[in-house]
């Protein structure tokens, strides 16, 4: 797949974007032209609009474009994921569709990944968004995933990012974690992230793809990257401590137990089967946690068996 | 060549075993009548002339592929005055029980035919239907399911598969609206590329369709003897309720579990919450706490919504550790520069470039 090596792919997954598909091959190839062996792979989704014909021919006729299609529309995460699995630059620089990302920038963001970063993320500046349904969310979103992960990225939903291939030997997308991507590439492979200024512009044309509905999925998601990002090699220790909380609770309401027999300190109150039965509950809760723990240990060991774990990026100085 | 020993779950062991079959040659048939022989067959042979007189009067050389469980050779049996005399019968007898869906793999890696023809082992639409159900296969869809309608058998018979039915048509979007038919027409390439395991087979259409392939679904009328009265045991009914529901959370949620289960989580454990919450109030009010029952209850829900929660985060460590090792996608084809054309045919043709397989 990676025959050929160029130094740069950029990959942009497109979904119903027909109208913004001939400004944007034209946007990236006004940007590269300092840069000589680039490809532009425009993944698509699973349009319905056009967007794949169009991008077809535009494969087909104009120099280092490549499509790859979907067989149907399996979302922005698989999208991306399609695009790094077949990008052959040793730089990878992923973005949005709609023309709200400028290709213009893609140079600095490749000059401040050549300062030493593994992964540079852009952030909007000047956005051009609706305040309440976008900006708002997107703002508190970054601010939790930045607090749970330890990894302080001030806009996470901005697609304009770039990275160095050999951060696709280590992560790899799933579900919807394309908005977790610096998080996962620092918690799974040591990146050095950093951050620059992008333009953000209007969208010009067609339908913007997000609303609010998403806010749940991001609460569940944003759950498991806090699990992953500081527990993904020793899984016992969470769910030890899980038992640990479990356990004091049942200590507490032992000792309340203790205190409401008869013939305890508290003279006269009623002896009754309710909090025994809570301490057992506590207890059977702590030694579940503890098992799924041991569970979870087998199902890593068992990847740690079954394939050659990648280290982590690394740099090196003497 | 000493063959290893199957495994018991090693239907896709059998299958690799078995794909050492040469290049296609022009004497492949049109059509691979693939029929696994799993649970009480009709007597096959009448299902072979029917089906291979429908086939033949269409114009279509077909060879028909028998799948048997072991404990079904009786079945397949009766097939072999008509194979000894020159028919296309081939038979495959499983060396030991292994599940429909294996049978399906096992059969599908040995076809020949250009299309594949899946029927159950029994009569469902009347062998008419045949022909036009390969020809929606010929024209470029990759499966063609094949509904029975309009159906002649008693409101019982379809009554007691309405619920379930109406949720698998749900989960294909109204795609598929007789999954039960067992009727379907595809592309080989369909059934051997689909992960397919367990009674996973039941659910072939919505699943082709969950994984990008094309999905048409057409009519054809009712067997005759199909319309006859079934009635089963209640395990079966409970089997079925089970299946679908481990679809509908193999095609949600397979790699993102925590959805799943964490809304079942933070719903229990929000009622235990809620009720403790009110409690502790009433406790700083002064009412007493160990004479009352309910705390045990609310502290129970509490603890099982945290059970749950903590199921799915072991849910997504599985599916992280796995995700280096698949993909959850599948690409239809690719162009432009270096892109392969796949099978060197024109531009036009969608045959699948299939690197990567989803997950259900």
């Amino acid at each position: 797949m990676k025959a050929t090596a160029l130094d740069l792919s950029i990959v942009v997954p497109v979904f119903n974007e027909v109208e913004n598909l001939r400004p944007l091959v034209h946007a990236v190839r006004q940007a590269l032209v300092d840069i000589d062996a680039w490809e532009l792979l425009l993944v698509d989704d699973g349009s319905t609009d056009g967007t794949r014909e169009l991008a077809r021919s535009l494969a087909q006729d104009e120099g280092p474009v490549r499509l790859i299609s979907m067989a149907r529309n399996f979302g922005q995460t698989a999208a991306m994921q399609a695009g790094f699995d077949a990008a052959r630059g040793a730089v990878v620089v992923s973005m949005d569709g709609d023309l709200q990302n400028d290709p213009a920038d893609i140079p600095r963001l490749l000059e401040k990944l050549g300062e030493g970063y593994d992964l540079v993320a852009g952030y909007r500046v000047d956005r051009q968004d609706t305040l309440i349904t976008r900006k708002v969310p997107s703002w508190v979103a970054n601010r939790i995933i930045a607090w749970l992960t330890g990894v302080s990225i001030r806009d996470n939903g901005c697609s304009l990012k770039a990275y160095r291939r050999e951060l696709f030997d280590r992560v790899v997308l799933y579900s919807d974690m394309h908005r977790f991507i610096p998080a996962m590439a620092v918690a799974t492979a040591g990146a050095r992230v950093a951050e620059i200024p992008v333009r953000h512009h209007a969208r010009r044309a067609g339908q913007s793809k997000y609303g609010l509905s998403r806010i749940w999925k991001v609460l569940s998601d944003l759950l498991a990257i806090k699990m992953i990002s500081s527990f993904r090699n020793r899984p016992l220790v969470m769910f030890g401590l899980g038992a640990a909380i479990a356990t004091g609770f049942a200590v507490v309401f032992f000792v309340l137990t203790l205190l409401s027999v008869p013939g305890g300190l508290r003279e006269g109150m009623a002896y009754t089967f309710v909090f025994p039965s809570i301490v057992l509950v506590w207890v059977t809760l702590a030694v579940y946690l503890l098992l799924l723990g041991l569970i979870a240990e087998v199902v890593i060991r068992g990847d740690r068996l079954s394939r050659d774990v990648p280290l982590p990026v690394a740099r090196e100085w003497s | 060549m000493n063959e290893p020993p199957r495994k018991p779950d090693g239907g896709s062991r059998v299958a690799e075993l078995a794909l050492g079959q040469g290049p296609r040659s022009t004497t492949d048939p049109d059509v691979s009548v693939l029929v696994p022989v799993s649970e009480r067959p009709d007597p096959l042979a009448d299902l072979y002339l029917e089906v291979a007189g429908a086939l033949r009067d269409s114009g279509r050389t077909c060879e028909f592929v028998f799948v048997a469980e072991p404990f079904n050779l009786d079945a397949v049996e009766a097939l072999r005055p008509l194979a000894e005399s020159d028919e296309p019968i081939r038979v495959l007898e499983a060396g030991h029980t292994v599940g429909e869906s294996t049978l399906l793999k096992l059969g599908a890696a040995r076809a020949r035919g250009r299309v594949l023809l899946v029927l159950p082992a029994y009569h469902r639409v009347v062998p008419e239907v045949l022909p036009a159900l390969v020809e929606v296969v010929e024209q470029g869809a990759d499966l063609a399911n094949c509904r029975r309608w309009p159906r002649h058998d008693s409101w019982l018979n379809r009554i007691q598969t309405r619920l379930l039915h109406s949720i698998v048509t749900g989960l294909s979007s109204g795609h598929v609206r007789d999954v039960g038919s067992g009727v379907r027409a595809m592309r080989p390439e369909v059934l051997r590329e689909l992960p397919l395991y367990g009674d996973l087979f039941r659910f072939l259409p919505v699943l082709a369709l969950r994984d990008g392939y094309s999905v048409v679904e057409i009519e054809g009328a009712q067997h005759p003897l199909d319309a006859r009265l079934r009635i089963y045991g209640p395990g079966t009914y409970l089997r079925r309720a089970i299946d679908v529901l481990g679809l509908f959370f193999l095609s949600r949620f397979t790699y993102k579990p925590l959805r799943f289960f964490g809304l079942i989580g933070s719903a229990l454990g929000f009622v235990g919450g809620v009720i403790l919450l009110i409690m502790f109030i009433q406790r700083l009010g002064g009412q007493g706490l160990a004479n009352r029952p309910l705390l045990l209850l609310a502290v129970l829900l509490f603890t099982l919504g945290v059970q749950a929660v903590a199921l799915g985060l072991i849910g997504e460590i599985i599916v992280h550790f796995n995700a280096p090792s698949r993909r959850a996608y599948r690409v239809r084809d690719t162009a432009g520069e270096e892109a392969e054309e796949p099978g060197g045919v024109d531009g036009s043709s969608e045959k699948a470039e299939t690197a990567f397989r989803t997950g259900v």
